[in-house]
């Protein structure tokens, strides 16, 4: 009985609080949101406008990785925060995307007033202002290390804010903190919904502090309006507050920040997951060269943190800006060796490869390289080459003829003129086509031009791709600065036992990957020819019997100048999506093993949404790919830096009845800003068709030009 | 002992589970008994044919969005428990953009009461609650997307109250006549036949019908807002400007004496004469720099000035030439605007009364 007495008593004392707990949660939480509301809003600025262009960003076209069409930008005002007491106020790129004339701000309980744009925060799109104002309050940031996944965050804005009397100006939406280290370790993620009416505002905590800044962000994106696709959706970003504290003195010092570049590429680049971090290449006058990381080393530790992949290496500079210093760890020859003192760089200088002016005769085992065709007014014309010439050795300015550098091959001399640079002279040993002694041909490099030959000679091949380079032994020990170059073998069965490949229009298939592509392979193939390799990314939904189309277009210049073709289907009929790249890499891979390859005339190839899906592969699969041929296709994405050792050239066509054609055009300068080798043709007459004539011509002919030196 | 105490604790732990989700189910139950399903015409090229509203008396009638859906004989209401039964519309009111319908009993005339003695919101009741203010705990009631027919209940969406705010008055929005304050609402409530449902507080309590799906060129985004149920705007009735609130209109569209008008088009003219002449309005967005002032003219007389720009009007933004233009069309001579306008780095406010357009100069006749 008393045990059933004190049941009764203790469910009533347990089950009625309980009830009227579930209320006063969200009660509490209700009263917590509003206060903190309160709390924040006297740092939330609204920001009006004037002037500036409807639509920006974008680019015209949906393509892969890029920011869709362009986004239209509202005409309502926008949010800021206040970072400091003397009218600081920051706010996200977006919301100054369209260029306005005139900006004005309103802190709350202040009038309205001409603000100026101090500096940009060009990693992080955030963008800092001043009005004419003191003794402002500044919100307090929540600490990065306390932040995470699951606690209330607000996203307060001033685009659509109340008007109503004892209510904070503000709109709220209300979401968690969803994730961090996002964008590379510069955002944090809220499922509250972020968007035009927020960007630019805070992300608050339920306490009244700041977790951080709102922004449109997106991972495959840096410009100022990428990520805006998904407003409302709940992904939404902030730019931790602590973080825009940190740089907050550089930006009102009226500084741009821009990020940090250390100037290394991958070995492997489709695979930065699974591998150690092992260098492939490292970019001239960068960071990583200025401090003396080598190819070849592997990174394992930044600024005392192990990385055990090149992803891990991206997330940790992700972050960084130019003009930071960090501590590298690599591994070298099996020994740690540390680098202090890494300062790194706004832009890896962008140089341009040195034109020497011919093209060499491919697969071709002696020693030297015989000169195929000599471009006219180049360094090599004015020199006095001639087709049939052979470059024995090479001598730049300023080293001792007798450390002259024996030329063991095409690769080779590559490799030596990627450590050149434009305006260099050096000397050439040459044995001339019709004999006598060795002559000495002095010239001063210069820079590639968008010539392209009319007509180049045949053959184009000396047939023997499988024999290895010989080179002609260097006399004594030292060879200069210019070593000898990792040779590098073309791709291909060597084994003599096996027949010669299939030729033809071939489909393939690999079940278990589900891919399906064709490839057409010239009927005079020889696996003592190394072919080029033109990867065909067609338009947005697979065309049946493309491959026929394109071997007629391709056919006999396939078989003259030693080409295959391969077209990867894409997985799903609305067309290309970044992600598969991986997986058309796959197939062109499963082609190269199967077939003599010539790794510096990879192309990728298309037009429309295929030639954008060509831009981003030539971006991101930098390993393989040589040359991006589109037409009709607008550069969807940042271009990316060029690595030495990893060439990359583009031709470009666009037609002036395209209504696109301003932005397919605008490709040429970005790309030439960062020294790529751009051949850019715009078409009368000419909409969205594929390539005429004259185009197609000098297609071919920029195809069989990509290992000219 | 031990173990009945363990049970018993258990027990309460249990019913804590229990109630703390209770709230919002008694809540959603009583609204749904509330709100009807509705269907009319429509149903193509992404125009719902089916709607959302919300029962305002015990007699059938029921209030909801003034759309398109309504425009037919035709129309269908399902009711909580699952009775379907034909509706008429008795009034509309395109500038609160609601609509008041009746339910059709078999053999009574459509002025008779119908008998039903339905579940409603007191509309007028309603109205008295002070306005919800941003991050009240709101839900919205509505059958977005056809999910649900017959006795199936409502879909329910939790959120906050994201602000209160106009979202035209700038100019900003398509189509869109409505020009109070809307509850803006922070879920993805705007959906395909949403309209016309109930926002509501946690209690039930009605705070507003849930709106159209409407892009708000403020911001350049998909809007999700309810109108307030004390919603007040002006109408026009010939050359008198008159108020009606949506109280109002329910009371007075219930006793059925609601005179139901076209959608007033916006006909103004050019706006009272400022003399302002700006410079060529060349861009998307030329901002309204003053090019020169006409002699004698208003703006001339308050003292604008070449290289000024016109930045707002009335405290509204005026970002472009075409922006500064429409403002002023809402204008008539005589009335004085209070122009904010940026000279060199500082923002002046400048009063300029309009006046009549000066005649032109008369042309000398050709002889």
């Amino acid at each position: 009985m008393n045990a059933l007495r004190t049941l009764v008593a203790l469910t009533a004392a347990l089950a009625f609080p309980s009830w009227s707990q579930a209320q006063d949660v969200n009660d509490a939480s209700e009263k917590a949101m509003k206060a903190a509301m309160l709390r924040v809003a006297p740092f939330v600025a609204k920001i009006e406008t004037a002037g500036g262009q409807e639509v920006v960003g974008g680019g015209g076209a949906p393509g892969p990785g890029g920011p869709q069409a362009g986004v239209r930008k509202g005409v309502g005002p926008t949010t800021g925060l206040v970072v400091a007491a003397d009218g600081y106020v920051i706010s996200s790129s977006f919301n100054f995307a369209n260029k306005p004339t005139d900006i004005f701000v309103s802190v709350p309980g202040k009038p309205r007033l001409v603000a100026k744009v101090i500096a940009t925060d060009q990693t992080r799109m955030l963008t800092l202002l001043k009005v004419d104002l003191k003794g402002l309050a500044v919100p307090v940031a929540v600490p990065k290390a306390e932040i995470r996944v699951g606690p209330w965050s607000l996203a307060l804005g001033r685009a659509l804010d109340t008007d109503l009397k004892d209510v904070p100006a503000l709109s709220v939406s209300v979401g968690i903190v969803s994730a961090t280290g996002r964008i590379y370790g510069k955002a944090i993620q809220s499922d509250a919904k972020v968007s035009p009416v927020n960007y630019g505002g805070p992300l608050a905590a339920i306490d009244g502090r700041v977790y951080g800044v709102l922004v449109p962000a997106s991972p495959r994106g840096e410009t100022e309006t990428a990520g805006v696709e998904w407003y409302d959706s709940g992904i939404g970003f902030a730019v931790p507050l602590e973080d825009v504290y940190a740089v907050l003195p550089k930006l009102m010092a009226g500084q741009n920040l821009k990020r940090g570049l250390m100037g290394i590429t991958a070995k492997v680049q489709e695979d930065t997951y699974n591998l150690p971090a092992l260098i492939g290449a490292v970019s001239r006058a960068s960071a990583a060269e200025k401090a003396g990381i080598l190819a070849g080393d592997t990174v394992t530790m930044i600024d005392g943190k192990p990385v055990a992949n090149f992803s891990q290496v991206q997330h940790a500079l992700g972050p960084k800006y130019s003009g930071d210093v960090l501590t590298v760890q690599v591994l070298r020859a099996g020994k740690e060796v540390e680098f202090k003192g890494v300062t790194l760089t706004e832009a890896v200088t962008s140089f341009a490869a040195p034109f020497l002016g011919i093209l060499p005769m491919r697969d071709d085992p002696d020693p030297g390289v015989e000169v195929r065709y000599v471009y006219p007014k180049s360094p090599a014309d004015a020199a006095g080459l001639k087709p049939g010439d052979r470059l024995m050795k090479l001598t730049p300015e300023g080293v001792p003829a007798e450390q002259a550098a024996p030329i063991a091959g095409r690769e080779a001399l590559i490799g030596m003129m990627n450590l050149l640079a434009a305006g260099t002279e050096v000397k050439f040993a040459v044995k001339r086509k019709d004999g006598g002694k060795p002559e000495t041909v002095t010239l001063k490099l210069g820079t590639p031009t968008d010539d392209l030959a009319a007509k180049l000679p045949l053959p184009s091949s000396a047939g023997r791709a499988l024999e290895a380079p010989r080179a002609e032994k260097p006399k004594g020990k030292a060879v200069g600065p210019l070593k000898p170059a990792d040779e590098e073998k073309p791709a291909a069965k060597d084994d003599k036992k096996k027949d010669e490949p299939e030729t033809g229009l071939l489909q393939r298939s690999n079940p278990t990957l589900g891919r399906e592509y064709w490839v057409y392979v010239p009927a005079n193939y020889s696996k003592d020819v190394a072919h080029g390799v033109i990867v065909w990314l067609h338009r947005a939904r697979p065309i049946a019997k493309e491959g026929d189309d394109l071997a007629k277009i391709f056919g006999q210049f396939c078989a003259d100048h030693h080409f295959i073709l391969v077209g990867p289907k894409s997985r799903n009929a609305e067309g290309w999506v970044p992600s598969e790249t991986e997986e058309v890499v796959g197939d062109l891979r499963a082609v190269m093993a199967e077939y003599t390859v010539d790794k510096r005339r990879v192309v990728a190839h298309g037009m429309g949404v295929g030639g954008q899906m060509a831009f981003y592969l030539g971006f991101n699969a930098r390993d393989l790919i040589r040359g991006v041929a589109v037409t009709g296709s607008v550069l969807g994405t940042q271009p990316k830096e060029p690595v030495p050792g990893q060439p990359l050239a583009f031709f470009i066509v666009g037609g002036e009845q395209d209504p696109l054609v301003k932005e397919i055009a605008e490709a040429k300068p970005r790309l030439t800003e960062k020294k790529y080798p751009v051949v850019y043709r715009q078409l009368k007459e000419f909409g969205k068709e594929y390539l005429l004539d004259t185009t197609l011509e000098e297609l071919k002919a920029w195809l069989d030009s990509l290992d000219k030196i | 002992m031990n173990r009945l105490l363990l049970t018993a604790f258990g027990l309460a732990l249990a019913a804590l589970q229990v109630e703390a989700s209770d709230p919002f189910s008694k809540t959603a139950d009583e609204v749904n008994t509330r709100t009807v399903k509705l269907f009319g015409s429509g149903g193509f090229r992404g125009v719902a044919n089916y709607g959302t509203g919300v029962l305002v008396s015990p007699d059938g009638h029921i209030l909801t969005l003034a759309s398109q859906m309504l425009d037919t004989s035709e129309l269908i209401v399902h009711l909580y428990d699952g009775r379907r039964m034909k509706a008429v519309v008795v009034a509309t009111e395109p500038e609160l953009d609601v609509a008041l319908l009746k339910i059709k009993v078999e053999g009574k005339k459509p002025d008779e009461p119908t008998g039903l003695d339905l579940p409603f919101f007191d509309i007028a009741a309603v109205a008295k609650r002070p306005v919800s203010t941003p991050g009240d705990w709101v839900l919205a009631h509505a059958n977005e997307f056809e999910i649900a027919m017959r006795d199936e209940p409502v879909s329910v969406q939790r959120g906050v109250i994201a602000s209160y705010s106009k979202l035209s008055g700038r100019k900003g929005i398509f189509d869109f006549g409505f020009t109070g304050n809307v509850y803006v609402v922070d879920a993805i409530t705007n959906n395909p036949g949403a309209g016309g449902g109930a926002l509501t507080d946690r209690q039930g309590r009605l705070l507003g019908l849930v709106g159209r799906e409407l892009r708000n060129s403020l911001t350049e985004t998909w809007i999700n807002y309810a109108v307030p149920i004390g919603a007040t705007v002006e109408v026009r009735d010939g050359d008198k400007v008159t108020s009606v609130s949506i109280p109002e209109f329910v009371a007075s569209a219930t006793a059925g004496k609601y005179k139901s008008r076209p959608r007033t088009v916006a006909t103004a003219g050019p706006g009272g004469y400022h003399g302002i002449v700006f410079v060529p309005n060349v861009l998307e967005r030329t901002p309204p720099y003053v090019e020169e002032c006409e002699p004698n003219s208003p703006a001339a007389k308050a003292g604008l000035k070449p290289n000024d720009l016109v930045s707002f009007v009335d405290g509204e933004p005026v970002g472009s030439i075409k922006a500064f233009t429409d403002a002023l069309r809402k204008t008539r001579p005589g009335a004085t605007i209070r122009l904010e306008v940026r000279r060199g780095d500082s923002l002046q406010t400048v009063e300029v009364k309009l006046e009549d357009a000066p005649k032109p100069a008369a042309v000398p006749p050709k002889k």
